[in-house]
């Protein structure tokens, strides 16, 4: 009783013990802060980083391919059993992005993978990483009416399209306008220039005939005078010069009329530009389908340059397994889309500064045009190009794959790059994705694929996504243990900090120790004064650690906001970390090893000084005064 | 502990002492001896003998005075008697039945419930108030559930105590709010709580004032009537040594 009495009655009455107290709290708040956050952001990281990675992974090398894929999945499938949660076949090489940016092209490498609507989101975390709302529902590799965030409006102040579709369509509407601008502009010059040498034809013909009336040869001065009063001012303009010219140039114009050139009634006089310009304006303000509006037909040419390479393309031998037979189809862009592409988001955004803030550019966006290019399977691989249509972001905010990685259905990439049989029409794939059941072994799988499907007699690269990953992960499993090292030192310092008061108060209660001895209290019993103490020390230093810890970690970010303001120093950047908050998990586990630890600990600091007090002679003990 | 049930059936149903005026006085039974003892400190190389063979015997209920110059070796004597040290040579017998051999246990259990010590210094514990330093070798003898057990009836003791000893206002004091003389007293009742046979005192006026110290005595003085108490009592006052039923005088470590 005297032992918890007094145990109780040292730890409130030193205030020297508080000092212990709160080292000892410092420590296990410490550890579990810095615990929750590591493992929060190795989670986090782990999980992006996992991403669009596959469990296991079945790869053919660059540019090669895997055939017969469903031959591969049932080997796969009797290899690995139940393991299997599911699979997907995916097509994966290097390719060329290029758009246009304000008229500049924009080119730069990505990852293309042709994959499987349906069976690629089974495999990997893709739907949630997806921008467009629907799309994360329901997927499709078509352009969405709605569902895109609020995030693309607000990038570009000079396009608000709420939805990608209505900005396809303005945007194409508002090409097809300038074009229409362009023609009719270019008809009017026609028309003027036309009228102009219809005048300078007439001029010439009035002069011809003047020539034949007045045969004899009179002087040429008088021919002069006579144009000169008789025609107008325009006679005293250069292009009269142009005068003994004239005759061919009229039997030119002949020609033309003769073979059904429509004249538009003539001005009465010389074209004037600037009323040309100010009608033509006109005509492009106010009235849009006028005859001399063009039909979206007039400028596919984009389309049409698609098609006309793909006619180049080694796919066109088997163009009749194509499911599109008619290549030269009508392609309206206000109404119809190219093969859809998805980006990942840091492909497209950029920085810029708007209204002196700095704000997110979008290069492209849903509803624009972008073109890849990329080799051809097989030894000789040539280059080929197609027009795809942007219909989504991807952003798992890992930043490696989203600066790199673009997706396209899966059998459209086969069709393109060749890699159907002409003959059986089966579709080559260039990896197998397979992902494994929550628990299972994912090296254990590795290796038994690997034995089915040895590297001396298949040509495939086979590896778990950590494979994939290794570097990385080693480093921050490495920086978790050497953190978790160096913080238990802080815990230990803590513990010799409570060794060295435990020693002076033993040395300040050498009295009280041979009193207690005098009155019949066994050396245990001293003993397990100090050491109840200790423990004391221990428990309420670790319970006040541990609510201060599960705190900070509650409220961390609120922290960080308020470090934040006061330093004026970000202490965390959403930017570089690629989360939004600091992520923390908090596992129980860890709570109670760390508790554990800091009381083991104090228990352990104090067992040295409670000795020295147990073999505290008595005599001794009660001599000191 | 278990010893001392078997070692005294005779003392536990003390009540009656209290009540009893001198009755047990006939018996005048030799209640503790010492016989031959030696003993000596080391300072490093040297070996200072303090006792050189010492023999004594009280008597049950006597009030027995050892004096001397300091050095003599008369607090060394007592710490012996009270088994706090080892003779290196002789014996010390308590109630016929020799001590200072035991095994630590059985002489801390006799420390605590057998023996009151009161100290110079008084040294009592400082963290604690007054009633639980009264407490404390009930603490020290009781496990921790037989003690909340028996707390309302050591309670009531110690508080009984403390009012027989003058200190019955200020028993949830510290020892650091009290006056010398009321720290004694207070040792006083810790020594007398656990109903002890014998009390070893060491000087424990030696510290106070003339007139605290008075007070003490007469306050021991009251309660070794009362509890018919044999007392040892070391001390350099003659005065006091005259009140003795027994003085031994300790000249270089032997009795004159």
């Amino acid at each position: 009783m005297y032992k918890l009495l007094l145990s109780w009655r040292y730890l409130r009455t030193r205030f020297i013990a508080l000092a212990s107290i709160i080292s000892v709290t410092l420590g296990v708040a410490t550890l579990i802060v810095v615990n929750s956050v590591m493992s929060g952001f190795v989670f986090e990281m782990k999980s992006r980083l996992h991403g669009i990675l596959s469990d296991v992974e079945v790869a053919a090398p660059l540019l090669g391919q895997i055939h017969n894929p469903e031959y591969h999945t049932d080997v796969i499938r009797k290899v690995l059993g139940n393991d299997i949660e599911s699979m997907t076949c995916v097509v994966r090489n290097p390719a060329l992005l290029t758009f246009e940016v304000n008229g500049r092209q924009w080119t730069q490498q990505v990852m293309l993978l042709g994959i499987d609507d349906e069976s690629f989101g089974k495999v990997t975390d893709f739907h949630p990483y997806l921008q467009n709302t629907h799309k994360r529902e329901q997927f499709s590799f078509n352009l969405e009416e709605h569902g895109y965030p609020q995030w693309v409006a607000n990038g570009c102040k000079d396009w608000i399209g709420e939805s990608a579709w209505d900005y396809r369509r303005r945007k194409f509407q508002k090409i097809r306008q300038a074009e229409t601008r362009r023609l009719e502009q270019e008809r009017l010059y026609d028309l003027a220039a036309a009228e102009y040498l219809e005048q300078q034809a007439a001029k010439s013909r009035a002069w011809d005939a003047n020539q034949a009336d007045d045969s004899s040869a009179t002087a040429s001065t008088a021919h002069y005078d006579s144009v000169d009063s008789s025609e107008q001012p325009i006679a005293a303009s250069p292009a009269t010069f142009i005068g003994p010219q004239a005759p061919d140039r009229s039997s030119a114009k002949k020609s033309m009329s003769e073979s059904g050139f429509q004249y538009v009634p003539l001005p009465e006089k010389a074209p004037d530009f600037a009323a040309l310009h100010a009608q033509r304006a006109e005509t492009a303000s106010e009235t849009k389908p006028s005859g001399l509006t063009l039909a979206p037909t007039h400028f596919s040419q984009a389309g049409g340059k698609l098609r006309e390479l793909r006619k180049f393309s080694p796919v066109d031998a088997h163009a009749r397994f194509r499911d599109e037979p008619n290549v030269e189809e009508f392609f309206n862009p206000e109404e119809d889309q190219y093969t859809g592409i998805i980006l990942g988001l840091a492909i497209a955004k950029r920085k810029t500064i708007i209204d002196g803030e700095l704000t997110d550019f979008y290069m492209v966006r849903p509803g624009d045009d972008v073109q890849i290019m990329f080799p051809t399977v097989g030894g000789t691989a040539k280059p080929i190009s197609e027009n795809c249509t942007l219909v989504d972001f991807y952003s798992s905010n890992m930043h490696e794959y989203d600066s790199s990685f673009a997706f396209v259905p899966l059998k459209e990439l086969q069709k393109i790059r060749g890699m159907v049989d002409p003959l059986t029409g089966d579709a080559s794939v260039s990896t197998i994705q397979i992902k494994l059941k929550e628990g299972a072994n994912l090296d254990e799988a590795r290796d038994k694929l690997i034995a089915q499907f040895p590297p001396e007699s298949y040509p495939y690269d086979i590896h778990t996504w950590q494979d994939t990953q290794r570097p990385l992960l080693s480093a921050v499993n490495m920086e978790l243990t050497i953190l978790n090292l160096l913080l238990f030192m802080i815990i230990a310092v803590a513990g010799f900090g409570i060794l060295a008061t435990f020693f002076m108060i033993v040395v300040e209660k050498t009295k009280d120790i041979g009193v207690l001895k005098a009155l019949g209290a066994p050396s245990s019993g001293v003993m397990s004064i100090f050491l109840g103490y200790g423990m004391a020390l221990g428990l309420v230093g670790t319970g006040a650690g541990v609510i201060l810890g599960l705190l900070f970690v509650r409220y961390i970010n609120q922290i960080a906001a308020v470090v934040q303001m006061i330093t004026g120093q970000e202490v965390f950047d959403p930017a570089i970390y690629y989360f939004s908050e600091i992520p923390t998990i908090v596992s129980p586990l860890m709570v109670v090893l760390v508790g554990l630890g800091a009381i083991l600990i104090a228990v352990l600091a104090s067992v040295l000084p409670a000795l020295r007090a147990a073999r505290l002679h008595p005599v001794e003990a009660l001599r000191y005064e | 502990m278990s010893r001392s049930t078997a070692a005294q059936p005779a003392k536990l149903p003390s009540s009656p002492r209290k009540s009893g005026t001198t009755p047990l006085k006939l018996a005048t039974q030799t209640l503790m001896s010492a016989t031959s003892i030696h003993k000596s400190y080391r300072k490093g190389t040297l070996e200072v003998p303090v006792l050189k063979g010492v023999d004594l015997e009280i008597a049950e209920g006597s009030f027995t005075a050892i004096v001397g110059q300091s050095g003599s070796g008369k607090s060394t004597l007592l710490h012996l008697l009270a088994t706090l040290d080892a003779p290196d040579q002789g014996a010390v017998y308590f109630q016929d039945r020799q001590i200072d051999n035991l095994p630590s246990r059985q002489r801390e259990a006799i420390r605590n419930q057998e023996f009151g010590l009161i100290f110079q210094f008084y040294h009592l514990l400082p963290e604690l108030t007054t009633l639980e330093n009264v407490l404390v070798p009930k603490m020290v003898q009781d496990g921790f559930f037989s003690y909340l057990r028996n707390k309302r009836a050591y309670k009531k003791r110690a508080a009984d105590l403390l009012e027989m000893v003058g200190l019955g206002h200020r028993m949830t004091h510290r020892p650091s709010e009290l006056s010398g003389g009321e720290m004694q007293r207070t040792a006083i009742a810790r020594a007398l709580i656990s109903e002890p046979s014998i009390i070893l005192a060491d000087e424990p006026t030696g510290n106070l004032d003339e007139q605290n110290g008075d007070e003490v005595l007469e306050t021991l003085n009251s309660l070794r009537n009362q509890e018919n108490l044999t007392v040892v009592m070391v001390t350099h006052d003659a005065n006091l040594a005259q009140t003795a039923d027994k003085t031994i005088r300790l000249v270089n470590g032997k009795v004159v």
